[in-house]
């Protein structure tokens, strides 16, 4: 593709200008303020097309930067060129209400449709991204704090990786780091009040655990007393009344076993007992049968010969059955009444706890009335069962109250919070993952290419000093002078621009299938004369159209003396 | 008959109410319990129905003297009530032994069983949890016995762990009105008849909406109770015998509410407050919210959701924006580079998923300059 002119109608700070260009190497010359920026913009403005920005980016975006002070109304131009043989003029109009841009083949009036991508099909590959990568060449910059090797080695790393220089995968990967950290760190936090939230739980159970140890201690110590009280009044109470005696303590529990098992039908001891029995009738049953059937057999009439031996058999037969059926039965129920028990004596403690007081109670009722020296003893033995009775209350109050926590405990679950931030982690992780596979996917293909490309143009402009530019495997970049290998930050300012030039020509040479503009934007001001003719040599050589924006005039002087072709 | 129908009171509860609310949260619960007693008093209604969960937990001792005195008050009101699977009757629940005032009659069988209120022609059918967790179907053989003109059942569940309930089975097995709990969202399961009043407070962070109680009342004769205002309508002109007319009355002083947020590339962090604090006037500054973010952002901006969250009532922000990207068109102008490459690696993910946020983290990462 060549540009044959350019018509800015109002763009920037110019207006109504013309510039025609040719095939070949253009040079464009001008002081400063000359307007080379803006033609340069106007270029990429026309291939590309320009809008408002969004967002807040919008003001000092390029539409910004152009749109005319005076008749922001004819904001914009058109550009002529020749792709494939053919002419076209394609005429945009930044202005608002947005028109769509013209594109005409000027050979046959035929009209075609930017919108359809009949102007992104002339441009081959070259979009955007590409021409701001490629084929549109300014200064190295580097940005303060920062030497020009690095970023050199940064963009040269970038292509050959990313396959576009302007994407900066280390930024990007580090960008993504930084955020899976942020995340991860969320994550802990969230972690962190959780299990505090747990923790405080835990200890509160436990607290209310010792609360209830301590009660338990202090129930068993007034038991005491009040064992001891009874016990004394006992001995006083039984010479005047001994009968009260018998029904006291330790008989109470037995009995409510013994009418547990009588609940339950019969118990199960009894059942074992009856089945290991019938199975021994049965069997002593079985062999006296067997026993008569061989007298039977052998012709004896004895006692019994009139029995039918057969049935005998059978019967003792099925006593020894039914006896291991109950055996059976018995063992199932002593396992019942095990587990029953178990749970029985858990149960029990509060049960014997209250009946035990009941009993106190009544004793002591009991005792009041039956003496009246023991009044005071009767004081405090209503004392310390009003005392049994507060500390049991307390005592289930606090472990309904344990038992709650441990309920809540239990029902703890990962908080909104972390679920968010455990999602973010996966996304970010991801996302790291997927850009490292797409790296090596792009930089595999391109990373060869670019290097062996790159070597030659490089040579090329330094007349043949250098004879190879490489890139380690960290991406370090070095120059090869047939002698030695000389690292990128021991290079001069010229040198390391010239690498940079020759990355850019080689990657347009390999995406590019189409020969496009090449638009240098004072590219070579650190250039000596002669790298600048070498350069100027290479350039002429590659049948391109070339548009050298410049404030010398070496250039121009350089083309017009020597002759390339 | 009148009657009014509470369910999931989950008093003892502490919900998560932000921070400017959780505090005094727990103590509202009881707040709206009281005035619910006050409706019945002033009413005169005939039957306070607690259908479950009137506690959180297992009630403490004091606890159950606080309901219990605050039902005592009532001169007129009788209270039916069921243990929930929350408050469902332990072994050491002091439901079995707490001596409850006269008007007060709890349902705590572990099988269904009934109250008859002859005065008031009216037989109250419920059992009660005595586990966490209940899997057979208890209602759905229980037919109304005929004792009273009026029969109503309390139930409670209606999940797969709460007794699963067959709808149709329920609503003809001859009970004039069942009065359900464990849902938190009020509805309707069939229209006057079959209900869930709904949890009186909402007191999970996602129990949106409005809460509130059920106020009905049941007819002998064929007339009609015109009460309703805007609730639950029976227009019907020749009511059978015993069909309850009932209205759901909301009364919960807070509400959880989820907003969503629309977030476009022109917006900013400070304007998303704006907006917030615009949405927060409009439903009320009483309620508690969690707003979701939901739009096109521009790449550029990143909202700091707890910041946004930094006003007292909002329980969180969630960030669901996407920056603005135009994918396919990022995908043409790059398609031999690495951010051509990386679209492609996520070829065919769907908006939302986790794929394609880190599609979009990605992108960001790689076109922030």
């Amino acid at each position: 593709m060549v540009i044959t002119e350019l018509y800015l109608k109002n763009f920037g700070m110019l207006s109504e200008k013309r510039i025609r260009l040719y095939d070949g190497i253009q040079v464009i010359s001008g002081e400063n303020e000359y307007g080379k920026s803006t033609i340069h913009a106007f270029i990429r403005a026309m291939l590309f097309g320009m809008e408002r920005g969004r967002g807040r980016a919008a003001a000092k975006d390029d539409f910004s930067r152009y749109e005319p002070w005076d008749h922001p109304e004819c904001y914009g131009g058109t550009m002529r060129f020749v792709c494939g043989g053919r002419s076209f003029r394609l005429e945009r109009s930044f202005a608002r209400p947005v028109r769509p841009a013209v594109l005409i083949c000027e050979d046959d009036g035929e009209e075609l449709s930017v919108e359809q991508g009949d102007l992104a099909m002339l441009l081959g590959g070259l979009t955007e991204g590409v021409f701001d990568s490629t084929v549109s060449v300014g200064q190295l910059k580097a940005e303060p704090g920062k030497t020009l090797s690095d970023v050199l080695e940064n963009y040269a790393a970038n292509y050959y990786e990313t396959g576009n220089g302007e994407v900066d995968l280390n930024r990007a990967l580090r960008i993504l780091r930084e955020r899976r950290r942020a995340a991860e760190k969320k994550a802990r936090e969230e972690e962190a009040a959780q299990r505090e939230r747990q923790q405080r739980l835990l200890q509160e159970c436990r607290y209310l655990e010792q609360d209830m140890e301590r009660l338990n201690c202090e129930y068993e110590s007034c038991r005491e007393s009040m064992k001891e009280l009874r016990q004394e009044r006992n001995r006083k109470t039984h010479v005047l009344e001994p009968q009260t005696n018998g029904q006291d303590t330790g008989e109470e529990p037995a009995k409510s076993e013994q009418e547990e098992g009588a609940e339950s039908g019969i118990s199960a001891r009894s059942m074992l007992l009856a089945g290991a029995g019938g199975i021994f009738a049965g069997l002593i049953g079985f062999a006296w049968g067997m026993a008569l059937g061989d007298m039977g057999q052998a012709g004896g009439a004895g006692a019994f010969a009139g029995l039918p031996s057969f049935p005998i058999t059978v019967i003792g037969a099925l006593i020894a059955l039914a006896g291991a059926a109950v055996l059976v039965a018995g063992c199932l129920a002593w396992r019942k009444e095990k587990r029953r028990r178990k749970e029985k004596s858990r149960r029990n403690k509060e049960s014997s706890q209250k009946e035990e007081s009941r009993r106190e109670e009544e004793n002591s009722r009991k005792s009041g009335e039956t003496s009246g020296q023991t009044e005071k003893a009767a004081e405090e033995e209503r004392r310390l069962s009003w005392e049994l009775e507060r500390i049991r209350a307390e005592w289930k109050e606090k472990e309904i109250r344990c038992e709650n926590r441990k309920e809540q405990l239990r029902e703890i679950k990962e908080s909104e919070g972390l679920r968010e931030a455990r999602r973010q982690c996966r996304v970010i992780t991801l996302a790291e993952e997927e850009m490292e596979k797409a790296a090596d996917e792009t930089g595999s293909r391109t990373a060869h290419l670019i290097n062996r490309r790159t070597s030659e143009i490089f040579s090329a402009v330094t007349d043949g000093k250098y004879q190879g530019v490489s890139v380690g495997q960290k991406m370090e970049i070095s120059v090869w002078d047939g002698v030695r290998r000389i690292p990128a930050a021991g290079l001069s300012r010229g040198t390391l621009d010239q690498i940079y030039f020759a990355v850019r020509m080689a990657a347009a040479d390999l995406i590019l299938d189409e020969p496009m503009p090449v638009i240098l934007d004072e590219v070579f001001a650190f250039y000596d004369e002669k790298r600048l003719k070498s350069a100027l040599k290479w350039l002429s050589g590659q049948k391109k159209q070339v548009i050298i924006f410049t404030c010398h005039r070496r250039e121009e002087e350089i083309m017009k003396k020597e002759d390339f072709s | 008959m009148k009657f009014i129908h509470i369910a999931d009171v989950h008093l003892g509860a502490e919900p998560d109410a932000g921070p400017l609310y959780s505090e005094k949260r727990p103590r509202e619960l009881w707040e709206t319990l009281e005035h619910v007693v006050e409706v019945c008093e002033a009413e005169r209604t005939d039957l306070l129905l607690i259908a479950g969960d009137l506690f959180h937990r297992q009630p403490l001792l004091r606890e159950l003297k606080e309901v219990d005195a605050l039902f005592s008050g009532l001169s007129h009101t009788k209270v039916v009530l069921i243990a929930g699977n929350h408050d469902y009757i332990r072994q050491d629940s002091y439901y079995r032994t707490f001596e409850w005032s006269g008007n007060v009659f709890p349902l705590f069988g572990r099988t269904p069983e009934y109250i008859d209120f002859p005065e008031l022609h009216t037989a109250v059918y419920g059992l009660s949890y005595h586990s966490r967790e209940i899997r057979e179907p208890l209602y759905d053989q229980l037919r109304a016995a005929g004792v009273e003109p009026i029969e109503i059942l309390l139930a409670h569940g209606g999940d797969e762990k709460h007794i699963p309930i067959d709808w149709n089975e329920v609503s003809d097995a001859g009970f004039s009105y069942v009065a359900l709990g464990h849902i938190h969202k009020p509805q309707a399961v069939r229209k006057n008849r079959v209900i869930y009043s709904g949890a009186l407070e909402p007191v999970d962070r996602n129990d949106t909406g409005p809460h509130g109680y059920i106020r009905g009342e049941i007819t002998e004769r064929g007339e009609i109770t015109e009460q309703n205002q805007n609730g639950i309508k029976s227009g019907r002109k020749s009511r059978m015998q015993g069909e309850p007319a009932v209205q759901w009355i909301p009364c919960a002083l807070r509400e959880y509410v989820h907003a969503e947020v629309s977030v476009n590339a022109e917006d900013t962090e400070i304007s998303i407050k704006k907006e917030i604090d615009k949405l927060i006037s409009e439903y009320g500054n009483e309620n508690i919210y969690k707003m979701i973010l939901k739009g096109k952002r521009d790449p550029d901006i990143i909202f700091d959701t707890e910041y946004l969250a930094g006003r007292g009532n909002i329980l969180e922000v969630l960030d669901r924006t996407e920056p603005d990207y135009d994918i396919d068109a990022l995908l043409r102008e790059n398609r031999d580079n690495l951010i051509g490459r990386y679209i492609g690696r996520f070829e065919g993910c769907v908006r939302g998923s986790e794929e394609y946020d880190a599609l979009c983290e990605g992108l960001d990462a790689l076109l922030t300059r």
